[in-house]
């Protein structure tokens, strides 16, 4: 089996030292996409929330101030960067790395929102993403014990899957659920979205769905099929 | 053909065919429940007409972000047929472009500012955590035939007979999904009637619609082609319309479920799918 099978033929590698990061269409498009979003978060204004005010007929407008916006637009841009760099590294470790400076940003963008209840979310879905660093690394580790490698492209020419492989890619994906806080974590995150500040709530979900998605692509070069 | 002939060619036959098949379907639906219903080419002239129609921006609105994302749900549509009927290329895309389908879905409900594009962007994510495990059985199609790239899986099929047949679940868990992506589906939570059609109260209705038809032409073409396969053009479009009927059937004797119920209903069905398939691929 080759790499190639999963995301479409390799269209080009760049090899930085130890980290080779490998583009197939399914790579590419991904990163495009990341890059694509977060650029259009960094030139966007946020969202004015409108909400019903009790007791009258009137509505009250909920703003970002500019402090608060120009610490989370930071934040929203790191994360935009460290997902499109998930999408395309060939490295498990690198990979690692990038998802758990996603957990980081994420809490961060939502951290800076000044509410009880949005503070009290984020910090359960800290809790989460820092319990989840243990099976992420704890996983990771396995694999490169049981394989020899954490580049992607070398395991993927192994041509048998061990349990201590299977085992190991199960710890790495609840380290992934952990870390970008889905299900069965997502109660909290949810939560998180109510607050207002559009666009750099966008780069908490596009994070967690690309890295996901990216996630099974790597389960599936780790373990072959049936 | 030249290739951006034969994009060009595909993405005007899923726009006109996924328009008439929602406009086929609103039919269906309308005389199951009794009424007449609009022509088959409502979905297809509505389209037109809100193209047509003066645009309108909410002052709350973040700019330029609440335009891009409407265009931005065109692009990966039109991506899906390139990957699709043009290139036959990886499921694994399609996967791709079915989660940032999600986020822009979620996003055009959070950049309006409007409390209900809020509550459909807040359901949009609670539907991910249930449709992305859904759209996750296609990893089962990969275990049974060891390929993604969609030209081998006809192939397989070809040689093995149709996976349909093979591995059932994983289709059933897939047509839920198809279910849930229909207008008028129980577990449309995202457009619900009761938070005034969500996020697409404000946005640019004629790109939303010409995105919807081309997706739903698309979800039906990849379940056609992964689960049955092989199919000429004729065979795709019998396919389509009875699949399009047997949702227009379930969508007009079924309500639109709570968001809890919904999510719950397709997470049972995303387990029970996955399970019973590897348990189906082991034995």
């Amino acid at each position: 089996m080759d790499i190639s099978i999963l995301g479409g033929p390799i269209l080009g590698i760049i090899p930085l030292g130890d980290i080779v990061l490998y583009f197939t269409p399914f790579n590419l498009f991904m990163f495009a996409a990341a890059l694509a979003f977060t650029a259009l978060i960094a030139i966007s204004s946020t969202e004015s929330q409108v909400e019903a005010e009790f007791g009258t007929l009137k509505n009250r407008e909920v703003k970002v101030d500019k402090a608060e916006f120009k610490l989370r637009r930071f934040l929203a841009i790191v994360c935009g960067l460290a997902t499109a760099g998930a999408m395309v590294t060939g490295d498990l470790f690198d990979f690692t790395l990038f998802v758990t400076l996603i957990g980081i940003v994420n809490i961060g963008i939502v951290a800076a929102v000044k509410e009880i209840d949005v503070l009290d979310a984020a910090f359960q879905y800290g809790l989460i993403a820092m319990i989840g660093t243990l099976p992420l690394f704890g996983g990771a580790a396995l694999i490169l014990a049981s394989t020899g490698t954490i580049s992607l492209l070398q395991i993927v020419q192994i041509p048998y899957t061990t349990s201590l492989m299977l085992f190991g890619s199960i710890l790495f994906f609840l380290g992934v659920a952990g870390e970008t806080g889905v299900a069965p974590f997502f109660a909290t995150k949810a939560e998180m979205f109510r607050t207002p500040g559009s666009p750099f709530l966008l780069i908490i979900h596009l994070s967690s769905l690309l890295i996901i998605v990216r996630t099974i692509e790597i389960l599936l070069i780790i373990n072959k099929p049936f | 053909m030249n290739l951006m002939a034969n994009i060009l060619l595909n993405v005007t036959i899923a726009f006109l065919v996924g328009s008439i098949l929602l406009g086929f379907q609103r039919k269906v639906m309308a005389r199951i429940q009794m009424r007449p219903g609009p022509p088959i080419i409502q979905h297809l002239l509505h389209t037109f007409k809100f193209f047509l129609k003066e645009s309108a921006f909410p002052k709350t609105a973040a700019m330029p972000f609440y335009i891009a994302i409407t265009a931005m749900l065109c692009v990966i549509w039109v991506a899906a047929v390139i990957v699709g009927p043009v290139t036959e290329g990886s499921l694994l895309l399609f996967f791709a472009i079915y989660a940032i389908h999600k986020i822009v879905e979620h996003n055009a409900g959070s950049s309006s500012g409007s409390p209900y594009g809020k509550l459909s962007c807040v359901r949009a994510v609670f539907s991910a955590a249930a449709e992305v495990p859904l759209f996750a059985v296609l990893i089962i199609i990969y275990l049974k035939t060891g390929t993604m790239i969609l030209s081998s899986i006809v192939t397989y099929q070809n040689q093995h007979g149709a996976l349909l047949l093979s591995i059932p679940l994983a289709a059933l868990m897939f047509f839920v999904l198809i279910l849930s992506k229909s207008p008028y589906s129980p577990f449309s939570i995202t457009k619900g009637k009761d938070i005034v059609s969500g996020y697409e109260t404000e946005h640019l209705r004629g790109y939303l619609m010409f995105s919807e038809s081309i997706s739903w032409y698309m979800l039906l073409w990849i379940f056609l082609t992964v689960f049955i396969g092989g199919l000429n053009p004729v065979g795709y479009l019998i396919g389509m319309v009875i699949i399009t009927a047997f949702v227009a059937f379930i969508n007009a004797l079924t309500p639109i479920l709570n968001p809890n119920h919904s999510v719950m209903t397709q997470v049972t069905l995303a387990f029970i799918g996955i399970v019973g398939s590897v348990i189906l691929l082991l034995y």
